[in-house]
């Protein structure tokens, strides 16, 4: 591609943003959560090791259960191991899909927003918004932690901006100190 | 490059990413079976009998029948109001239910009124009402719901599509059809939230009254769209993509009778075409193949074994002549019978208008998209002995994880 073609496509990509930016705000399932609302709305705050997942039927619908072990607990009191049940999964033939539901590996840790939905058993508040992968860098061993929805620009009412608020290769110091933060503001 | 059948060519160089290495992205001439688009797919459970699994474990998009009628909504008339979510302009009683009907025609209408598809109007049944709550359910029948509450609700959360495939031929569920297909869908329901006092859903007569609610239209077309098979789109613009309008907007231009699929993106168009092909068509029958390779193989991943190719890559074609996104895929895999799906880097997108030039491009999934928007689209491409007890070694894979690392170049066409 000539650089006359690359810089057209560049302009064609960046005036499509800008018409785009003004009508995108979120997910189509989910509607944008400040941190203070996300912490607000949870009844605990984690960071959890994915042990297994597997999917059930109850009422009539399919399920995932994901069992995690808690590593540490900001808010909130929680047993050693938990239950997320989040929509959707494989039950015998039959396969039930929900689009926008975080996926989790075993071995995997992260942190999560969680709200009680029965006993031992959680659901992700906000689905991705509650869902904040931890990654280790191999060479340094420093741990950062980047929210699912990070990308997602959000629509501020009061400022009728958008912005992209998302927690971002935050260091693990730095998010649980930005928790703290505001569960500290929530009681004041 | 011109899309004709079947026809490509070596056009582009991608420069791979963290580990410095380069990507080398061929157009391949092959006959590969190559991926979907950002469809939902599934694996044909090839531990039964071939004659009910097809015997192949390649992944297979979900999907609904298109023969007369085949497609059948109903929507219940049970309205929440504490809150009330549902806005209209018409506020008496049947007024109000003859606007949000509409609302729920048009936005199946959007779908059926892209050409080239064999998804067409009459492959809708006439909409029901049904004055019962709690519609939703997976009985078999395909329901609209924004008085339901349900277990996967939690702050933030607007709506959902609930989507039931088989794996198998034969499969009931409820009182609908056995299935006849592989990735049939057998149950679509929609659920809107009807407890989150923050969240309101307006009628496009009402959206102007009420500026901090949602487009109904909007919400619906795309969860319409998870009802026919689609995942979400990394194309800004499309329907598909995951993130809907802002309060008192809509996706789109709104529908008209000349144009009844205005709100729709290319992408959108594009995926309909490909998953619900039109023998018939003689336009659209382009396609576009290739392969996303990185010239140092040691930038691919260890585990799990056996991945040649970038995983996850967003792969678009653009119209040289228009500038304009005509259709993207998730690139990164491909599957001949009996499979199962070989992670070789492999793209492809189909249903291109022919006699036109596009250009492709790949990018990371590390943008306003990220793999968990498409996961049902990534994930599922794979079962094995510890998804599945039994699972036959030879036709079991793992699904690595999407590359949202690399960067890419691009050069001359030779």
């Amino acid at each position: 591609m000539s650089y006359k073609d690359r810089r057209r496509f560049l302009w064609v990509l960046f005036l499509i943003g800008l018409a785009l930016i003004a009508v995108v705000a979120q997910a189509t399932t989910l509607v944008r959560l400040r941190f203070q609302d996300l912490v607000h709305y949870s009844y605990s705050i984690a960071r959890v090791r994915c042990v297994h997942a597997e999917s059930v039927m109850e009422n009539g619908e399919i399920w995932t259960d994901t069992s995690f072990r808690v590593v540490s607990h900001n808010k909130g009191y929680l047993p050693e191991e938990i239950v997320v049940r989040q929509p959707g999964g494989k039950f015998q033939h039959l396969h039930s899909h929900v689009d926008g539901t975080p996926e989790f590996r075993p071995g995997e840790e992260v942190y999560l927003f969680l709200s009680a939905h029965a006993v031992g058993q959680f659901k992700i508040v906000g689905w991705a918004q509650g869902t904040f992968r931890i990654h280790r860098d191999l060479r340094s061993g420093g741990e950062t932690v980047t929210q699912d929805s990070a990308e997602t620009p959000v629509f501020d009412p009061a400022s009728s901006s958008f912005t992209k608020t998302g927690v971002k290769n935050l260091s693990v110091d730095a998010f649980e100190q930005r928790v703290h933060h505001e569960m500290s503001r929530e009681t004041e | 490059m011109s899309a004709s059948p079947k026809e490509n060519a070596v056009q582009t160089l991608l420069r791979q990413s963290a580990s410095l290495a380069m990507t080398m992205f061929l157009l391949l001439w092959s006959v590969i079976t190559a991926q979907g688009y950002a469809f939902n797919e599934i694996v044909p459970d090839v531990r039964e009998p071939a004659s009910v699994s097809g015997g192949s474990a390649c992944p297979v998009p979900s999907h609904q029948l298109t023969t007369a009628a085949a497609i059948a909504f109903r929507w219940s008339t049970a309205l929440g109001t504490n809150p009330k979510t549902i806005l209209t302009q018409d506020q008496t009683a049947a007024g109000s239910l003859n606007e949000i009907e509409q609302v729920i025609q048009q936005s199946l209408a959007v779908w059926s009124g892209v050409s080239g598809t064999s998804l067409i109007p009459a492959t809708f049944a006439p909409l029901a009402r049904n004055s019962a709550a709690n519609l939703c359910g997976s009985d078999g029948i395909n329901s609209i719901c924004f008085d339901q509450p349900d277990m996967a609700f939690t702050p933030g959360v607007l709506a959902f599509t609930r989507v039931i495939t088989a794996d198998q031929i034969g499969i009931q569920l409820g009182s609908g059809a056995p299935s006849t297909q592989i990735g049939q869908i057998l149950d679509a329901d929609i659920y809107f939230n009807p407890s989150d006092s923050l969240a309101s859903f307006a009628t496009p007569a009402a959206l102007g009254a009420n500026p901090k609610s949602y487009d109904l239209e909007s919400l619906l077309t795309h969860e319409l769209g998870h009802s026919l098979g689609f995942s979400h789109s990394a194309v800004w613009g499309a329907m598909m993509f995951p993130f809907a309008p802002a309060p008192g907007t809509f996706t789109g231009i709104r529908p008209t009778a000349q144009q009844p699929d205005a709100p729709l993106g290319d992408d959108d168009r594009t995926g309909l075409r490909v998953l619900f092909h039109d023998p018939a068509d003689t336009l659209f029958i382009g396609s576009i193949q290739g392969r996303i390779l990185p010239a140092n193989l040691l930038s691919l991943p260890a585990s799990p074994p056996g991945v040649t190719g970038i995983f996850g890559a967003h792969v678009v074609a653009v119209d040289t002549a228009s500038g304009a996104v005509i259709a993207g895929t998730l690139g990164g895999w491909s599957c001949q019978a009996p499979g199962p799906a070989q992670f070789d880097g492999t793209y492809e997108i189909g249903a291109l208008a022919v006699n036109h030039t596009y250009k492709i491009y790949a990018e990371p999934l590390n943008g306003a998209v990220g793999p968990s928007e498409v996961s049902n689209a990534l994930v599922s491409l794979c079962r094995n002995s510890t998804t599945d007890p039994g699972w036959p070694p030879l036709e079991a894979c793992v699904v690595p994880q999407p590359d949202i690392e690399f960067t890419t170049a691009t050069r001359s066409s030779p």
